[in-house]
């Protein structure tokens, strides 16, 4: 070990790092995983960081399209299916909301980074069976 | 190579061209992998072929040339095909990337350029979620982190070998030391 030059040491080190952080990586997701597999979930839609829609999607009964409108003639699209989300068309340019396509799981938040669009899917707690949904505001 | 920095202050003909040169290769590399389909919908996640430039000058000519390689081509980039937005992503993750790639790099004394390169892609992708999580005040942004991470190493590791390579198949530049 001693005879190894110090950048040698140094790329050891490194390497032992990144693959510390692939582990934890790798054991964050398979816990997201778990934690994703919900039953009932809610909707929550946030613009510029504010909650501006909550749908509980288990209650959805037939398909509903809406649009959020942001500054600069920003748009999305969004259509709510029983139990599903999706942005099926935006003004932004890279469209990687809309290739997200339909979700069904709170593994991964449907984002938009260029109009600030953020899509949240969240296990329904007992105070969203109510009835009350964005619809009926 | 470090000698450069007796004359770095002008530009000499050689030194701008050079940089130039430079900046093209890393627009068209920048142009070409935009026009890609993206093949995992994750946002954030893509080769980011454009840092194999970035590493070739950092390795050459030093991390001042290799800042005004990159600054030039986020801008340039973000003219051409952008927008505000993303001119601050690109920027807060390039010049983060760079620092880690400037540090590490200096840290294996130039060797293992991938482990450099995976580094970088992970500074990189560090700072554009600290951003995107600045800018939607949303945390459940880091609920990408890990995918993030993993792809930061994967294509890390890709373009941390294309630039290794590249740099053992392309000839010196006439005079490294402008």
């Amino acid at each position: 070990m001693n005879k190894l030059p110090f950048h040698t040491k140094n790329a050891i080190i490194l390497s032992a790092l990144i693959t510390l952080l692939l582990l934890a990586c790798l054991c964050s997701i398979a816990w997201i995983a778990v934690r994703a597999k919900n039953q009932s979930l809610v909707a929550e839609i946030y613009q510029n960081g504010t909650l501006i829609k909550t749908i509980p999607l288990y209650l959805v009964t037939e398909n509903q399209t809406f649009t959020v409108t942001g500054e600069n003639g920003a748009e999305n699209v969004i259509e709510v299916r029983p139990g599903s989300i999706a942005v099926i068309s935006a003004s932004c340019p890279d469209k990687v909301c809309v290739h997200q396509g339909f979700r069904s799981d709170s593994l991964l938040p449907i984002t938009c980074l260029p109009n600030h669009v953020v899509i949240k899917l969240r296990p329904a707690k007992d105070s969203d069976a109510s009835g009350i949904d964005a619809f009926t505001y | 190579m470090n000698d450069s920095r007796k004359n770095n202050d002008g530009l000499s003909v050689q030194r701008l061209t050079a940089l130039s040169l430079l900046t093209a290769a890393a627009l068209m590399i920048y142009a070409m992998e935009s026009m890609l389909p993206t093949l995992i919908p994750v946002p954030g996640i893509k080769l980011g072929l454009a840092n194999v430039v970035t590493l070739i000058t950092l390795k050459r000519l030093g991390v001042r040339d290799a800042l005004l390689v990159l600054l030039a081509r986020i801008l340039l980039s973000a003219c051409f095909f952008g927008s505000l937005l993303s001119l601050l992503y690109s920027l807060s993750g390039g010049l983060f990337c760079l620092l880690i790639l400037w540090l590490v790099n200096r840290l294996l004394a130039g060797h293992y350029l991938f482990l450099t390169s995976i580094t970088g892609a992970i500074a990189h992708n560090l700072a554009q979620i600290t951003v995107a999580f600045f800018l939607t005040s949303v945390g459940g942004v880091f609920v990408y982190l890990p995918f993030l991470m993993i792809s930061a190493c994967l294509t890390g590791l890709f373009t941390g070998l294309c630039a290794h390579f590249t740099l053992k198949n392309l000839p010196p530049f006439k005079n490294e030391r402008f």
